[in-house]
C-alpha cells in the first residue's frame, strides 16, 4: 500500500482525465465515429459506472481510458501522465502496478496456475514479494486451496475470483472492470461483485466499471451513459 | 464480440452469397469457392495447408525428376560402355535375313569379332630401328584379337595414345587397313613403335597406336589377355577365322528406345543374345538403387511430415468452417452447393500449392543434378513425365487423405450450431483417421514402390516417433519444476509448453524427426565414414598384382626390393568350379538370389595358408595349425557360407583343371575386407591344392597374387608422376603377363559417389526439416487466437514488448532445445548401432553432437517461432477486450 501511496501522493488530483477524445474507425470504406469529442474526469478513489447500449462504445471508451488503445483525437491522462505522449511500451509500463483489470471472460493465462496468474502483475511491477502477495490475495478470495490449479480446472466463478485476486495483487490505484459478471450466473455474479466492491472499498481504489446492468451501476458513486458517441451524466449514486 | 482475426465467417460475403446460395448452381459454387479460397489464403487460414502441400509436391517431384534423370544417364552411359545402343552377341556370324531385317527397320549395324590368337613380332624391316627387347622376335603371345568395321564404336569413345602411359585422345576412327592398335602390355612386351609389325595370322600388320580405353572393354580378372585391334577388312586375308574357330561375334546396333523395345520382342536364332544397356553396369545400378532407397526413405519422411502438417491445418480449418457452414445452411445453402464449393476450393488449393511445389521441385532437382552429374561423368538428360504424374498422385493423396476429410466433416454441421455452438456432426474423427491411414498406406506404396520396404519404413517410422515422443514427454516432465525458479517471461513460455503437453510432444517429434535425419547424415558422413577412412594406415596397399606365375615369384620380389619396396606377401591362388554341395550337383536353380546364381556360374579363387592374418576373425569351428597340412578342409568366409547355405561339416566338390577335390567345411570366418590386403572367400590348409603331381592327379595350375602401396604423386608433382609411370612401365616390360589393378582410382570413385549421394541426401533432408517446421507452424496457427488473447492480457497488465517477446522466445527456445536434444540422443543411439554393426568401429558418447543438436534445434525453432508470431507480438491490448465479447 505504501508503495502505491508514494506514487500517487497527490490523491486529490484526478486519477483519469479524458479531454475531447474522439475515436473513429474505417468500416466498409466509410468513416464511423464511435466516440465524439468526449470529456471525462474521474477523481482518485471515485467509482464510476459506464452504461450504454450494445455497440454504444463502452468498451472502446474503457480501452482508451486504460491506454489499451489510442484515440483518433484528444488526450487521456492516467495518473497524471498523458497517454498520447507514450508509446505502447510506455503505456504498458504506466499500467504496471498502477492499473488492475477484471474482464468479462476472466482472461487468465491458461499455461499458468492460479498462483502464477495472480503473481503476474506484481512481478511485472517489479515487486519482490509477488509470491506472498498472490497467496494472500487468493486466500482473501477463498481460493487458498486452489493455488496450484490451472484455469481449466476451475469453475467460472472461481476463475473470476482468481481474476479479482490478480486485479488487486499489485495494489493498483485504478481498477477497470469490463462487464465482470457477464459470463457468470446471477448468484455467482453477485458474490463476485460483493468481493470486488469490498476489496475496492478497503483499498480506496479508483473504479471504472463498464456494465449494462443498472443495479450494478447504481452501486458506483457516479454513473455516466454513452449515447451516440457522447457521454451523458445520469446520476450520482451512493458512495459505498 | 467475435475475434475477427480467427473467424472464417465473413457476414458481408455471406450476405452477398444468399442469392446465389438459393440458385445453388455450379458457377455460384465456383464463385464461392474462389472467394473463400482467396479469403483463406489472405487471412492465413489456408496458408499452412498450402505450404505443406507445396513441400510435399516439391519433394516428390524434385527427387522423382532427379532420380529419373540420373537413371536415364546411367542407361545412356551404359550404352557408351557397350559401344552401342544394344548389341547382339553370337558364336556365329549374324544370318543375312537378320541383317536385312535390321537394315529394313533402319537399325544401324556395325560388326565386330573377338577371338584369341597367338601373335609374334615381325623382324624389324630396318636394321637401324632399335628394339627394346633383344629377343623380341622370338616371343609369341596369346592375344585377344578384336576385328572392327568402320563406324566402330556407335556410342562412347575409343581412346588411344602414341605410346604407353602417354596422354590419351579419342581416335574417331578404327585402325586403317594394314594397321593394328594394341594395348600397353602388348606394345611394351614387343617393344613396338617406329613402324614395328606383328604377325597376325597370315599377314603382318603395323602397330601405330596404343589402346587406352574402349567401349565394351572387359574389366574382370578373366579378361586379361593383351589386346589387339585390327580392321575387319584385314580379317579374311589373315586367315584366322575358319570353320570351328572360337569366335565371339558382336553386332553393334544403333537404335532408338522404340527400336530396342521391338528388338527385345524379336525371336533371335539359337545361340544369339540381345544385350541392352539395362543389362550393363549392374554394379553401378546396384549402388544407385541403394542410393535411391535412401532418398526414397528421406522423401517418405518428408511426405509423412507434410501429411501431418496438412492434416493438422485442415483439421483447424475444418473446425473454423463449421460456423460458416451452419450459417450458410441457416441462410438456405444446400449440401450440394456447399460440397461443390468446398471440393472446388480444395482442388484449386491443390493446383496452386501443388503447382508451386512442382516448380520448386524442378529447381531443386536441377541443383541436385549439378551436384551429382560431375561425379557420374555424364550429362543428365531431360526427365520423363512420369515423376510429374507421380507428384500429381501425391498431391491428390494429400488432398483426399488428409485435407478433405475434416473439411467434408464440416459439411455435416447442423444449422442449429448458430444457436448452440457445441452442436457438431459425429463420426468425423473416425472417418478422418481411416482416410489418413489409407492415404499413408497409399503414399508408402506409391513412393517406396515395394510393399516390403514400405512396411519396414512404416514400422520404423512408428517406432522412431514413439521413442522420440517418450523422450520428449520425459524431458517436458523434467522441465516442469524449473518454472518455479524462473522469471515471469520464462514461466509464461515454459507454462505454455507444459500446458500444451500433447501439442508440445507432437511438435517435438516432428521437429525431432527432421533434425534427427540431418544429424544422422552429418554423423555418418563426418564421424563414421571419416573414422573409417582414417583407420586405414597411410600405406594401405593401393595396387594389386595378379596372375604371377610360379617362376616369377623370386624375380618379382627382387624387382620390388631393387625399387626400395619391402618383401611383398605372395599368396597362391587356384581357380576352381564348384560342382557339388554335400554330393548334390550344384545348379543355379537351387538359389534364389541373383548374385548367388552368378557365383555358381563363375570360378572361385581358392588359396591356402596355415596362418590366418589379423584381418580374419573366427566365427565358428577352429583355425587349423601347421600340423593339419594336407587335410581336405575348407575355411569359408561367413557371407559366402550364408549365400551358399553352408554349415560346418558340409562337403564341397570342386573341379580344378579337370581334377575333383572334395573338401569339408572346417571353420567359418569374418574377413575385414577394408584392410585392402589380399583375402579369399575359401581357403584350405597347405598340401591340399598344392599337392605335387602324382600318378592319379596332375598338379593344380597355380598363380600368385600380392599387393603393395604405390605412393601417390600429386598432379603437380611431375617427377613423382614420372617415377610411378616408369615403375609400372618397367613392371609390365619385365612381367608382361602380370596385371596391376589400381585400387586408388576405384576407391576414389566410390568415395566420390558416396560423398555426392550424401550431399544430395542432405539437400532432400532440408525439405524434411522444412516439413517439420511446417508441422510446427500448423500447431502454432492452431493456437494463434489464444496467443493473441494472452499477449493482449500480458500487455494490459503492464508487460512490455520485451517481456512478451522473451516469453514467446523462451517457449520456442525450449521447444527447439527439446527437439534438438531428442534428435541428438536418437542420432547417438543410431550412430552407435551403425558403428558397431556396420562399420565395426568403437563409438562412445559425443557430447559435441548433443550440444550442437540442441543448439541448432533451439536456433532453428526460435527463429521460426519468432517469424510466425512476430505479428502477434504487436497485437494491441484492446484485442483482449475485443475477444472478451
Amino acid at each position: 500500500m505504501n508503495h502505491v501511496l508514494s506514487r500517487d501522493d497527490n490523491t486529490q488530483a484526478p486519477a483519469i482525465v479524458a479531454e475531447k477524445i474522439c475515436k473513429e474507425i474505417i468500416s466498409g470504406g466509410a468513416r464511423l465515429t464511435i466516440l465524439d469529442d468526449l470529456d471525462l474526469h474521474i477523481a482518485a478513489g471515485e467509482s464510476v459506472a459506464i452504461l450504454g447500449r450494445s455497440g454504444s462504445g463502452k468498451t472502446t471508451l474503457l480501452s482508451l481510458l486504460a491506454g489499451l488503445d489510442s484515440p483518433t483525437r484528444g488526450d487521456v491522462r492516467l495518473a497524471g501522465q498523458s497517454l498520447s505522449a507514450l508509446d505502447e511500451d510506455g503505456r504498458a509500463q504506466l499500467r504496471a502496478g498502477r492499473v488492475g483489470f477484471v474482464f468479462q471472460s476472466f482472461q487468465l493465462l491458461s499455461g499458468l496456475t492460479a498462483l502464477e496468474n495472480v503473481m503476474l502483475p506484481a512481478e511485472l511491477a517489479g515487486l519482490e514479494d509477488a509470491d506472498q502477495r498472490a497467496q494472500d490475495m487468493l486466500t482473501q478470495v477463498g481460493l487458498a486451496a486452489r493455488i496450484t490449479h490451472y484455469p481449466h480446472q476451475l469453475s467460472g466463478g472461481e476463475q473470476q475470483r482468481v481474476a479479482l485476486a490478480r486485479a488487486f495483487a499489485a495494489s493498483p490505484s485504478i481498477l477497470f472492470a469490463d462487464e465482470p459478471t457477464g459470463n457468470l450466473d446471477v448468484a455467482t455474479g453477485a458474490a463476485v461483485i460483493e468481493q470486488l466492491f469490498a476489496m475496492n472499498r478497503s483499498r480506496g481504489t479508483t473504479l471504472v466499471l463498464v456494465t449494462h446492468d443498472q443495479q450494478l451501476a447504481a452501486r458506483c458513486a457516479r454513473t455516466v451513459t454513452l449515447e451516440a458517441g457522447k457521454l451523458v451524466e445520469r446520476s450520482a449514486g451512493p458512495r459505498l | 464480440m467475435t475475434d475477427v482475426t480467427t473467424s472464417v465467417v465473413d457476414p458481408a460475403a455471406s450476405a452477398n452469397s444468399i442469392g446465389t446460395l438459393r440458385r445453388a448452381s455450379f458457377p455460384a459454387a465456383a464463385r464461392h469457392a474462389f472467394a473463400t479460397l482467396r479469403r483463406g489464403l489472405r487471412a492465413g487460414d489456408l496458408r499452412v495447408l498450402a505450404l505443406a502441400l507445396a513441400i510435399a509436391a516439391s519433394v516428390a517431384s524434385g527427387v522423382g525428376l532427379f532420380t529419373d534423370r540420373v537413371l536415364s544417364a546411367i542407361d545412356h552411359s551404359a550404352g557408351d560402355a557397350l559401344g552401342a545402343d544394344a548389341v547382339i552377341r553370337s558364336s556365329t556370324p549374324l544370318p543375312t535375313e537378320l541383317l536385312q531385317k535390321l537394315s529394313a527397320d533402319d537399325v544401324r549395324a556395325v560388326a565386330t569379332a573377338e577371338f584369341p590368337s597367338v601373335v609374334t613380332k615381325v623382324a624389324a624391316p630396318d636394321k637401324n630401328v632399335s628394339v627394346s627387347q633383344d629377343n623380341a622376335d622370338e616371343v609369341t603371345q596369346l592375344s585377344s584379337i578384336k576385328a572392327v568395321e568402320n563406324g566402330y564404336p556407335l556410342r562412347g569413345d575409343l581412346l588411344v595414345s602414341d605410346e604407353p602411359f602417354a596422354p590419351a585422345h579419342a581416335a574417331n576412327a578404327v585402325p586403317p587397313h594394314g594397321q593394328i592398335w594394341v594395348d600397353a602390355k602388348l606394345w611394351t612386351m614387343f617393344g613396338l613403335g617406329n613402324g614395328a609389325q606383328l604377325q597376325v595370322g597370315s599377314i603382318a600388320l603395323t602397330a601405330t597406336a596404343v589402346i587406352v580405353d574402349e567401349p565394351g572393354r572387359g574389366n574382370t580378372f578373366a579378361n586379361l589377355a593383351p589386346e589387339l585391334m585390327m580392321n575387319a577388312a584385314d580379317l579374311d586375308a589373315s586367315g584366322l577365322i575358319g570353320p570351328g574357330s572360337r569366335v565371339q561375334y558382336v553386332e553393334l546396333l544403333g537404335a532408338s528406345s522404340a527400336q530396342i523395345a521391338a528388338l527385345n520382342k524379336l525371336e533371335l536364332p539359337r545361340g544369339m543374345r540381345l544385350v541392352t544397356p539395362k543389362d550393363a553396369r549392374p554394379e553401378l545400378k546396384q549402388s544407385l538403387t541403394r542410393a535411391r532407397q535412401f532418398l526414397d526413405i528421406a522423401v517418405l519422411m518428408t511426405l509423412l511430415l507434410a501429411a501431418a502438417a496438412v492434416a493438422l491445418s485442415a483439421r483447424q480449418y475444418g473446425a473454423r468452417l463449421r460456423d460458416e457452414v451452419a450459417l450458410l445452411k441457416t441462410l438456405g445453402a444446400g449440401r450440394r452447393f456447399l460440397s461443390q464449393s468446398l471440393l472446388m476450393q480444395m482442388l484449386l488449393l491443390g493446383v496452386i500449392a501443388g503447382g508451386s511445389g512442382v516448380l520448386l521441385g524442378a529447381v531443386a532437382q536441377e541443383l541436385l543434378g549439378r551436384v551429382v552429374a560431375p561425379v557420374l561423368g555424364v550429362a543428365l538428360p531431360w526427365p520423363s513425365p512420369w515423376p510429374l504424374l507421380l507428384s500429381l498422385g501425391v498431391i491428390l493423396l494429400m488432398l483426399a487423405g488428409f485435407a478433405l476429410p475434416p473439411v467434408i466433416a464440416a459439411l455435416a454441421t447442423p444449422p442449429v450450431r448458430v444457436l448452440q455452438r457445441a452442436a457438431t456432426a459425429s463420426n468425423s474423427a473416425r472417418v478422418s483417421a481411416f482416410a489418413a491411414l489409407a492415404a499413408v498406406g497409399a503414399l508408402l506404396w506409391l513412393q517406396a514402390g515395394d510393399i516390403k520396404l514400405a512396411t519396414f519404413i512404416a514400422i520404423g517410422a512408428v517406432i522412431t516417433a514413439a521413442i522420440l515422443a517418450l523422450l520428449a514427454w520425459v524431458l517436458i516432465r523434467i522441465l516442469r519444476p524449473l518454472r518455479k525458479r524462473t522469471g515471469v517471461a520464462w514461466r509464461f513460455g515454459l507454462g505454455n509448453l507444459a500446458r500444451r503437453g500433447p501439442d508440445t510432444v507432437a511438435q517435438t517429434v516432428a521437429l525431432g524427426v527432421a533434425l534427427l535425419s540431418l544429424l544422422l547424415v552429418t554423423v555418418v558422413r563426418q564421424d563414421l565414414l571419416g573414422t573409417w577412412r582414417n583407420r586405414l594406415p597411410a600405406d594401405t596397399p593401393n595396387q594389386f598384382l595378379i596372375n604371377i606365375q610360379r617362376e616369377q615369384r623370386e624375380p618379382l620380389q627382387a624387382f620390388f626390393i631393387a625399387q626400395g619396396y619391402p618383401q611383398l606377401p605372395l599368396l597362391p591362388m587356384v581357380r576352381a568350379h564348384l560342382t557339388a554341395i554335400n554330393h548334390q550337383p550344384v545348379t543355379e536353380a537351387a538359389f534364389e538370389d541373383p548374385e548367388t546364381k552368378r557365383w555358381i556360374n563363375r570360378e572361385f579363387n581358392l588359396s591356402w595358408t596355415n596362418h590366418f592374418g589379423a584381418d580374419n576373425q573366427l566365427i565358428a569351428g577352429e583355425f587349423w595349425t601347421s600340423a593339419d597340412a594336407g587335410k581336405p578342409w575348407l575355411s569359408i568366409e561367413q557371407d559366402a557360407a550364408k549365400r551358399l547355405k553352408l554349415k560346418l561339416g558340409d562337403t564341397l566338390d570342386f573341379d580344378i583343371a579337370g581334377q575333383n577335390y572334395s573338401l569339408t567345411v572346417h571353420d567359418l570366418r569374418k574377413v575385414h575386407w577394408d584392410s585392402f590386403k589380399p583375402n579369399f572367400f575359401m581357403m584350405t590348409p597347405p598340401g591340399v591344392l598344392d599337392a605335387p603331381a602324382s600318378a592319379d592327379r596332375a598338379e593344380a595350375p597355380v598363380q600368385w597374387v600380392t599387393s603393395f602401396y604405390l605412393p601417390k604423386a600429386a598432379p603437380e608433382d611431375a617427377a613423382g608422376t614420372q617415377k610411378n609411370r616408369n615403375l609400372l612401365r618397367e613392371l609390365v616390360r619385365q612381367f608382361p603377363n602380370v596385371t596391376a589393378l589400381d585400387l586408388d582410382a576405384a576407391l576414389a570413385q566410390v568415395r566420390n559417389i558416396v560423398d555426392r549421394v550424401v550431399r544430395a541426401l542432405e539437400l532432400v533432408l532440408l525439405f524434411t526439416l522444412l516439413a517439420g517446421l511446417v508441422v510446427m507452424l500448423a500447431v502454432i496457427e492452431g493456437s494463434r487466437a489464444e496467443r493473441v488473447r494472452e499477449t493482449g492480457v500480458l500487455r494490459a497488465l503492464g508487460a512490455s514488448s520485451r517481456v512478451v517477446l522473451q516469453g514467446l522466445l523462451a517457449e520456442y527456445a525450449v521447444l527447439g532445445l527439446l527437439a534438438g536434444s531428442v534428435a541428438a540422443i536418437a542420432a547417438q543411439a543410431i550412430a552407435w548401432v551403425l558403428a558397431v554393426q556396420v562399420f565395426d568401429l568403437p563409438y562412445g558418447p559425443r557430447p559435441v553432437l548433443l550440444i550442437a543438436g540442441a543448439l541448432s534445434g533451439c536456433l532453428i525453432v526460435t527463429l521460426t517461432g519468432w517469424l510466425s508470431l512476430r505479428r502477434v507480438l504487436n497485437s494491441p491490448p484492446r484485442a483482449v477486450l475485443a475477444a472478451a465479447g
